[in-house]
């Protein structure tokens, strides 16, 4: 079933690429559901002890002990839920603009889809470097070819500043490789990397080297300095994938990879990290109130509430990593209905400036309503699906450290205040001549934004329906790393 | 060995009928004799060929892998050729046989095992290159190519035969076995072996363009015709490296604490130098020819892993597929040329668009050059970080620093080719000759198999 996942996105995105086939639209779309259904089977009988599922497992190059081995727990199962379920929304909303080559455009997401899937499932540690990589040169392609201003410049920083990371990440994969023994030979399976004990200087560097790849991919503060330019260059497709797929692969590494692979060092470095996630988060929320580009504002809040999720997962506590899990998903629901919230105004109005909107409540009220219940999602009033996460997450923050939970909690304050004024800014107020004609959702924009809208209800109501799916895992993990 | 024989026959064949009037049979004649060479070597019987004339040659599995990467870059290049030596059509039987003469060296520099065939290789394979780099006889920049190429050679030539003589002065042989007895159990003049080493260190480097001894290999690799260029970053550079490994690891591994430290140096320099100025450059050629140099500074890596298991699986997979892209690359840039010579970066300009296919071939070659997974390129620079790792940590930390350098340059390709909105004139009339598409694919094929597989390596040495 895990290869499935992969594989079906692979070859159908090859078979994109090379024969150009009329009516490719449909065909995205229909594997993306595919995908989807087969992961909504993955989740029926799932065993949720913490234990792995629908394990695949070939030798890939047995003399270096690396194999194709992929298996889902509950942290791995979530995550790919998040990433199949977004992927239809994701084609969904490109329907609504033409691309030009519209099947190089549908054939990359595709591939971004199976590397995506691949990163989630790897139980290899080369084998999910290699996953996480591939997901790098379709969106770099995405993004490069049909952004907007300045997008050669932006994207090769993008590129050029994760591939750096996650070089680094592989240096401190391939220490740990070398000191592992599984009878004389070396091995990259999770398991025998994680047994390794490492000297506690070599245990900071192995660290420091997952630390700046993940941090650049998040990203946490200071290494964010690429994402917003790219965000709001991307078409909006790519920013979707990026912000809702692609950042949580760096939240997922540090779960999985970087805090297994290196607990000795953690009780050294958390407090720095957690501190830098922190900044991070009154950072970008001080930035996005300024910020008078609606794509830009929604760009600088991802920082903030990714920061706030990276200092959940560092703190390294039940709450705090179910917190985590949690909001990742409802991040990425939230992120993506934002974004496509941006696309439609701009397609309709053919601005993103705050300033140039206003009244639109008045003439599409449907749209107004919608909107309305994906941000009251993003600002986390209580019965939306924000809610129960950024609860989980300040009171795992608050329970390492009570000041760091303090300044981490102004999130909340800022999230309430930036995004009320976009909103107030967007929907309310003076109607100039172009919002006064404001056209209300279509079907298609329909369907897009009830889905997401019926999510934050949905799993605003049972938060547990998700916290259910990942506590065996994250009790397991947490039991077996401790530092 | 019997590849060797073969080689050499249709060499001796293609240069005859280049002399009749059927010239349409000489690439066919030069293709066919070097898959059958290919064949040779794939099907080479275990227990034959080994020590053979009183020991100068030994064909163990290593010379056997070498000798199979150098021939079927040969083979692919010859694929190449149907329009490269168009314009040479008065002196096409010789490029042919030339190209297989030179080939002929590389294969003894695989597989010597005494050091005056280790030179007899290195004069084969290099004299007829510096006839080929200046064969556009009207072109300037040809004549400066070959005239710096060959002045440098023989130089070059003159420094080897001066560090091989000191190793002989200093062991008493020219015999790998034997010197590498004499170096181990003491019975040698220190002073006279280290200053040999150290000459040898040079007058590979002058071969295989390692810093600072590369300033010829730009404007060579410029004037030259493509096709030759193409030779000489792939065939000429692995046979380079196949001759330093084995001279190394069979002569010298007694004297590592001595010459680990050039080498290591030589190294460091070779990929920051070469990667640093190659971000600068606005010509294709040029690019590509600062790449190579950086890629001699990733195969140093594996010299300095002689006797870590996997060193010379490493080599050999890393010139495999920096073979198989710098082909591909090649192949893709001559299309274009054709259309448009002055060989800049912007002649790729919405190459996307007009050729889809040659635009992908460069792409993922160029990917594969830069090492980003899932590429073959990134197995082989994985392979040899592996290896290098643990005697050379802080060489492999600068080498991946220096790999994300070359991502810069490689992407001003793909940039061109697929994001820029400014077009080149691309006459679509201009039908490229079936062997230039053939020989990509194939090319591009293995790549992915590679990528698919990159295990199989451990079978052949």
């Amino acid at each position: 079933m895990s290869l499935i996942l992969i594989l079906i996105p692979l070859i159908v995105s090859l078979f994109v690429l090379l024969t150009r086939p009329a009516g490719v639209r449909a065909i995205a779309l229909g594997t993306a559901l595919a995908n989807l259904a087969v992961s909504i089977f993955a989740t029926v009988g799932f065993n949720s002890d913490g234990s792995q599922n629908h394990t695949f497992s070939i030798p890939w190059l047995p003399q270096a002990g690396i194999s194709f081995s992929l298996g889902m727990d509950g942290v791995s199962l979530l995550m790919v839920l998040l990433t199949n379920l977004l992927a239809p929304l994701i084609v969904l909303s490109s329907h609504s603009r033409a691309f030009d080559n519209e099947p190089r455009y549908y054939g990359l997401v595709l591939m971004m889809l199976g590397a995506l899937n691949g990163v989630f499932l790897a139980q290899d540690g080369l084998l999910f470097y290699i996953f996480y990589e591939l997901a790098l040169i379709p969106i770099y392609f995405i993004c490069a070819i049909w952004g907007g201003q300045d997008r050669i410049r932006i994207t090769l920083k993008f590129f050029i500043y994760t591939f750096v990371g996650s070089l680094f990440m592989l240096v401190a994969l391939l220490y740990v490789y070398l000191q592992t023994n599984v009878e004389g030979h070396h091995s990259f399976a999770w398991d025998a990397l994680v047994r390794t004990q490492l000297s506690p200087e070599a245990a900071n560097w192995v660290l420091i080297g997952f630390f700046l790849a993940f941090a650049v991919k998040m990203p946490v503060f200071p290494f964010h300095t690429w994402q917003p330019d790219t965000y709001v260059t991307s078409p909006t497709g790519g920013t979707m994938l990026l912000s809702g797929i692609m950042l949580k692969m760096g939240v997922y590494g540090v779960i999985r990879w970087m805090v297994p692979l290196a607990p000795e060092a953690m009780h050294f470095w958390t407090p720095i990290f957690i501190s830098l996630a922190v900044v991070g988060i009154v950072y970008a929320s001080i930035i996005a109130v300024k910020q008078s580009d609606l794509k830009r504002l929604i760009a600088y809040s991802s920082i903030a509430h990714v920061g706030l999720i990276a200092a959940g997962v560092l703190a390294w506590n039940k709450a705090g990593v179910q917190g985590s899990l949690l909001q990742m998903l409802n991040h990425g629901i939230n992120v993506v209905g934002l974004f496509f919230v941006v696309d439609l105004i701009e397609r309709r109005i053919g601005t993103r400036t705050l300033a140039d909107m206003g009244g639109i409540a008045k003439s599409a009220p449907k749209f107004a309503a919608l909107f309305m219940l994906v941000m009251l999602g993003a600002v986390a009033v209580p019965l939306t699906n924000g809610f129960p996460g950024e609860f989980l997450l300040l009171n795992g923050v608050w329970s390492y450290n009570v000041w760091l939970g303090g300044v981490a909690g102004l999130t909340i304050i800022f999230g309430a205040v930036y995004m009320l004024r976009a909103y107030g800014l967007a929907m309310f107020g003076e109607a100039n001549r172009e919002t006064t004609q404001f056209q209300d959702v279509n079907a298609n924009e329909w369907v897009v934004l009830g889905v997401v809208a019926g999510l934050v209800v949905v799993l605003g109501f049972f938060p547990q329906l998700v916290l259910n799916l990942t506590d065996g895992s994250v009790n397991k993990i947490l039991g077996a790393v401790q530092f | 060995m019997t590849a060797l024989l073969i080689l050499f026959f249709t060499a001796i064949i293609v240069l005859f009928t280049g002399l009749t009037k059927r010239r349409h049979f000489l690439q066919p004649i030069a293709l066919v004799g070097s898959l059958l060479a290919l064949a040779g070597i794939v099907f080479a019987p275990s227990y034959g060929w080994k020590d053979v004339y009183a020991s100068m040659f030994h064909f163990d599995n290593f010379a056997l892998a070498f000798s199979g990467v150098v021939v079927l870059a040969t083979a692919l290049i010859i694929g190449l050729s149907g329009w490269g030596f168009r314009d040479l059509s008065d002196t096409l039987g010789d490029n042919y046989g030339l190209i297989l003469f030179s080939l002929c060296g590389a294969l003894v520099m695989s597989s010597f095992t005494n050091m005056v065939m280790l030179f007899l290789g290195i004069e084969i394979l290099s004299i007829p290159l510096y006839v080929l780099a200046g064969s556009r006889r009207e072109s300037l920049s040809g004549n400066e190519a070959a005239l710096k190429y060959f002045l440098m050679g023989a130089f070059t030539t003159g420094i080897l035969l001066f560090g091989m003589a000191l190793i002989y002065g200093a062991s008493g042989s020219f015999d790998l076995r034997a010197i590498a007895a004499a170096v181990s159990d003491g019975r040698h003049s220190a002073g006279m072996l280290n200053a040999g080493m150290v000459i040898l260190i040079i007058g590979l480097g002058f071969k295989v363009s390692a810093v600072p001894f590369h300033f010829w290999a730009p404007d060579v690799y410029q004037g030259s015709p493509n096709l030759v260029t193409a030779f000489m970053a792939t065939v000429v550079k692995t046979a380079g490296f196949a001759a330093f490994y084995r001279l190394f690891s069979m002569a010298f591994p007694g004297a590592e604490s001595f010459w680990h430290l050039p080498v290591a140096i030589v190294a460091a320099l070779t990929m920051t130098v070469a990667n640093l100025t190659a971000i600068f450059q606005t010509d294709f050629k040029r690019m590509m020819a600062y790449s190579s140099i950086s890629h001699a500074g990733y195969l140093m890596m594996a010299i300095l892993a002689i006797g870590v298991t996997g060193g010379d699986r490493a080599l050999l997979f890393y010139a495999l597929t920096y073979s198989l892209a710098t082909i591909c690359a090649f192949g893709a840039y001559m299309v274009v040329a054709e259309q448009n010579e002055n060989g800049s970066f912007a002649t790729f300009n919405g190459l996307s668009k007009k050729q889809p296919l040659l635009a992908a071939v460069m792409a993922i070659a160029m990917l594969s050059l830069a090492g980003i997974p899932p590429t073959a390129g990134f197995f082989g620079k994985y392979f040899l970080f592996t290896a290098a790792f643990a005697k050379y940590p802080w060489l492999v930390v600068l080498a991946v620093v220096n790999s994300a350098i070359s991502i810069y340059y490689y992407f001003k390709i793909i940039i061109a080719m697929y994001f820029s909105r400014d077009e080149v004139k691309f006459d679509h009339d201009v039908v490229f000759p079936a062997s230039i598409r053939w020989a990509v694919l194939v090319g591009l094929g293995l790549i992915a198999l590679l990528t698919v597989i990159p295990g199989s390596v451990y079978a052949l040495i």
